[in-house]
């Protein structure tokens, strides 16, 4: 018989070891004699795969073992337990330090874990996750490519008709909806979308049918918060909203005819209203455009479909719909649903960090314990000593010093779940996060927990549970025991020092880069200016709201305290979105794809945007400019244009005269470059305006605002008052940063002050060593100072070598992230050098009381001793 | 008396009642043959250990052959009390199954 024809041996051995002694031969017998009859009569594979079942069936309590004769001992354990509890209680300092340390370092590593967990597994919730792809198109100019996510009306389609392994593909268009409630409007995001979205994504139905979510031309589907809200119950179906869509300038009626389950809050897509995009009646006027992209497509490739292949494909399919011309600068791309988060939203490497610094934390705090308890082995001899005379094996002892291990980081943890239960709400509020536990089930958080503690216990125990059990009884005995571990607790001690150094240079250095952000001109004059959005699209009539507008811009121009006032399409940090394609006069390469954007002649003595060459638009009164531009100096580069000349740039056939350029100013955040844009001139009663910005005198602002409001009501549009400070709107392009540096700073602060609190307790502990030494310097005539340097002396060379360490280390960190932003600080040494002081500082405050009163001490007091 | 009995329980005591003394696999092969369907060894472990806690089986351990790996069996027998219960059953059953409306294939 060849070997594999057996039953596996470990699964007769699992049998030995839990059954009960007197049912094990039969059990193991029955099973064993069925595997060789079941070989015979059915396959080998079956045979084996019944053995395992039935083994593990076997496992079931009546057949087992009482908790008293698995081969453990547990009166040796009750011992270790008794043990552990009596040198926790006894050595009261060290387990405060080594239990609030490490459940600091829990409280803030589970912090990190669960804000970082939401941003790693973002979309993680849609089943068909790996085979969904966004397409987009990516420019290839001469300097680099361009990407735009925006596509076609009839792109969809278009794909599913052309490629077999797309499974299915959906659209979605983001919009706002005014929901008419009681003569009232009330503001909320819709999406215009088509019904394979539920095959593509998954969005579970609480209510009505997933096979028909739209059955009529007037459905329309609702999250479960939107059904509470407007109808106080989950089962909304067939009730009906009256929505107003400004997009469209017209009201309709929808009927429910589905409502989505709550969703977890980490998915790029949050539909609270859906509507499907065929059934509108002016989706025929678009079902055919491939001028204009505007939407968001979506596809979903078949079981094995190879996105590498398809993108391969696109060429023709780019080469069939705009022709040959267009096949050589522009091709679709798929961008997999994995890189949503890092191109839309955020950055999943922030959050990798951030993950790295909670495992530092942990890390100084098991440092804490190891150092603690080894540290202590000259107090623990005697006992060590007594339990091996009495006979106690190596093996023992250290069972017994990872049992206290065990004990206290269960301890710690506990204490550190406690802390996040606590502290979760004040954590979110702080950092305008929504982090939770509700994310995972009871016993998922109880087996973390368990997990954690064994991690660990095993972490922090192992070391001194092999160290100290390997102390000779004899040496004990004859107290001839040195302070072992030396090296190895120096070495644990560079190490946290490296990682308070890097943790603090790198807080540094995230610090000056926003601050750099936040200071930096902006090219414009923020102060006092306010952006108020009005747009003709904001009355169920836009004749009449492009009239009421005016009215509302004549009236405060009127104000005594507007000083200035402009009407624009678009303001910095809602710059335009819109391209199109430029070339100067007698340019034969490509056209340049460059934003444009519509303003009045006042807009750059509001924004106190210098003018550079050449001269702004004529005043509104000489009527419309339309051939007139103004560019910024992005765009004369971009064109290679001498400014101080007539030039002259082609959009499509019309030519446009450049009759003024302005210095660049930014538009949206400093991660990226200031873009060339074209800015066209539309006078103040355009309706191509969707902004009024006023510059105010900033006193009384409480009272004019509300003036302001009070004016803006009495217009009677569907939105609400919308205003904003240009000063606020710069501050929140840096929300993201802000709240990484938070929370760097918060963890930095931590990780110090644990690393510190074990310093702490090893200086007690040197001291205490050291006390006969200091005692006869200082009774042959030695200075306090003298003894100072001793004891600091020391410290000083750990953290000289933590800080030689850490430097390259932090350099190559920030460096990788400063390059995500186009204007961005140089690492400056003199970063280096503040967090230098900073960790020295902390050493001194820590070790120097404890040093200085012992240096200061009567030397007899320690010396009559002996 | 009680006739508390699953009928899982039922089955195996018949099959230990055709036999004269046997054993888990045995029943396994046995239940295979008449019922021509599977069923796995602890199933009948646990049924057996309920048997003879109610008495109707008792047992004793027997000896080990090499395909077992060298582990004795333990052999079963059913107890006249078992015997007893079965029959019991047995008559409930046909007399209530007697009472069953009778096909009736006549048109009036």
């Amino acid at each position: 018989m060849s070997a594999e024809k057996h039953p596996p041996k470990w699964a007769l051995r699992l049998l030995e070891f839990f059954l009960r002694p007197d049912y094990a031969d039969e059990i193991q017998g029955d099973i064993t004699e069925a595997y060789y009859w079941r070989m015979e009569e059915e396959s080998r594979f079956k045979a084996h795969f019944k053995f395992i079942l039935e083994v593990l069936k076997s496992l079931k309590p009546t057949n087992l073992k009482s908790f008293y004769h698995l081969s453990l001992n547990t009166m040796i354990f009750r011992n270790y337990l008794k043990v552990a509890f009596r040198s926790l209680l006894k050595r009261k300092s060290t387990s405060f330090i080594n239990i609030f340390g490490l459940s600091v370092g829990v409280a803030a590593f589970i912090f990190i874990f669960l804000y970082t967990n939401q941003i790693l597994t973002f979309d993680d919730y849609h089943e068909n996750k790996n085979r969904i792809f966004m397409v987009y198109k990516e420019r290839i100019t001469p300097d680099g490519t361009q990407e735009t996510y925006d596509t076609w009306v009839p792109m969809k389609d278009r794909l599913t008709e052309s490629y077999e392994q797309i499974e299915a593909a959906a659209r979605i268009y983001d919009s706002e909806a005014r929901i008419k409630k009681s003569n009232q409007y009330i503001e909320e995001d819709i999406i215009y979308t088509d019904a394979s979205l539920f095959e593509v994504f998954t969005f579970p139905l609480l209510h009505g049918n997933p096979k028909d979510v739209f059955p009529n031309k007037n459905s329309i589907v609702l999250s479960v918060e939107m059904a509470k809200k407007y109808f106080d119950k989950e089962n909304a179906i067939d009730e009906e909203l009256e929505i107003f869509l400004p997009d469209e300038d017209t009201t309709f009626r929808f009927r429910v005819s589905a409502v989505i389950a709550e969703i977890p809050e980490n998915l790029t897509h949050q539909p609270d209203l859906m509507i499907e995009m065929e059934a509108l009646p002016f989706y025929g006027d678009f079902a055919n455009e491939w001028g204009n992209s505007f939407l968001d497509t979506y596809i979903m490739l078949k079981n094995g479909g190879d996105e590498a292949q398809l993108e391969s494909a696109f060429p023709e399919l780019v080469e069939s719909i705009f022709g040959m011309e267009t096949r050589e600068n522009t091709n679709f791309k798929l961008l997999p649903m994995a890189d949503f988060y890092d191109t839309f939203i955020g950055n999943k490497a922030n959050a990798r960090t951030l993950l790295w610094i909670g495992i530092g934390i942990l890390f100084i705090a098991i440092v804490n314990f190891m150092n603690l308890s080894t540290a202590q082995a000259s107090k623990r001899a005697k006992e060590i000593g007594l339990r091996k005379v009495l006979g106690a094996f190596q093996g023992q002892l250290r069972t017994q010093f990872i049992t206290e291990a065990f004990v206290m980081s269960l301890f710690a943890t506990i204490i550190g779940v406690g802390l996040v239960l606590l502290l979760i709400p004040s954590f979110n509020a702080f950092f305008d996060v929504t982090i939770t536990l509700e994310v995972f089930s009871l016993s998922e958080i109880i087996m973390m927990i368990l997990a954690l503690a064994i991690v660990l216990g095993l972490l922090s125990g192992s070391y001194p549970a092999f160290y100290l059990s390997s102390i000779g009884a004899i040496e004990v005995l004859r107290q001839r025991l040195g302070f072992g571990g030396t090296k190895f607790r120096n070495a644990l001690v560079i190490v946290q020092f490296s990682i308070a150094l890097f943790l603090i240079a790198c807080t540094l250095i995230v610090r000056n880069q926003i601050n750099f952000m936040t200071q930096k001109e902006m090219g414009f004059d923020s102060e006092g200016l306010m952006a108020i959005r009005a747009s003709p699209s904001d009355f169920t009539d836009s004749e009449v709201g492009m009239n009421k507008i005016n009215t509302f811009k004549t009236e405060l121009a009127s104000k005594p305290y507007v000083k200035e006032i402009t009407k624009s399409r678009h303001v910095p940090t809602f710059w335009s979105r819109s391209f199109t394609f430029v070339r100067p006069d007698e340019w034969t390469g490509d056209p340049l794809r460059m934003r444009f954007t519509f303003l009045d002649a006042n807009f750059f003595d509001t924004y106190g945007i210098a003018i550079k060459h050449g001269s702004n638009f004529l005043p509104d009164t000489e009527g419309d400019q339309r051939l007139s531009v103004i560019l910024n100096e992005a765009a004369i580069k971009a064109f290679q244009f001498d400014p101080n000349e007539q030039n002259v740039v082609r959009v499509g056939e019309t030519r446009l005269n450049v009759v003024g350029v302005v210095e660049d100013f930014h538009f949206e955040t400093l991660q990226n470059e200031v873009a060339p844009t074209l800015m066209l001139h539309r006078t103040a009663e355009s309706g191509a305006h969707r902004n009024i910005s006023i510059k105010m005198d900033m006193s009384n602002l409480v009272e004019r605002i509300e003036e302001i409001e009070a004016m803006w009501n009495d217009l009677g549009s569907t939105r609400e008052f919308t205003y904003s400070f240009m000063d606020d709107r710069m501050q929140i392009l840096y929300e993201d940063e802000e709240r990484y540096l938070g929370m760097v700073t918060m963890f930095s602060v931590i990780s110090i002050v644990v690393a510190c609190l074990g310093l702490y307790g090893l200086t007690l502990f040197i001291i205490e060593k050291k006390r006969k030494e200091i005692s006869i310097r200082k009774v042959l005539g030695a200075e306090v100072s003298t003894v100072l340097k001793l004891i600091f002396g020391e410290f000083t060379k750990w953290v000289a070598i933590a800080f030689i360490i850490s430097v390259p280390i932090a350099i190559y960190f920030a460096d990788d992230w400063l390059q995500s932003y186009y204007y961005r600080i140089d690492i400056s040494w003199l970063t280096f050098g503040l967090a230098l002081v900073i960790v020295l500082a902390l050493v001194i405050l820590t070790v120097g009381y404890q040093s200085l009163k012992a240096a200061s001490a009567n030397p007899v007091k320690y010396l009559k001793d002996e | 008396m009680s006739l508390q009995l699953g009928t899982l329980e039922e089955m195996i005591l018949i099959i230990l009642l055709m036999k004269d003394e046997t054993y888990g696999v045995e029943i396994a092969k046995e239940y295979k043959n008449q019922l021509g369907q599977s069923i796995s060894l602890p199933a009948i472990h646990v049924v057996l250990k309920r048997l003879e806690k109610k008495g109707f089986v008792n047992s004793r351990m027997g000896e080990s052959t090499p395909e077992r790996g060298g582990k004795g069996k333990r052999m079963y027998q059913a107890t006249n009390k078992g015997y007893e219960v079965a029959q019991e059953i047995q008559h409930a059953r046909t007399k209530i199954w007697s009472t069953i409306p009778k096909l009736n294939f006549s048109i009036a």
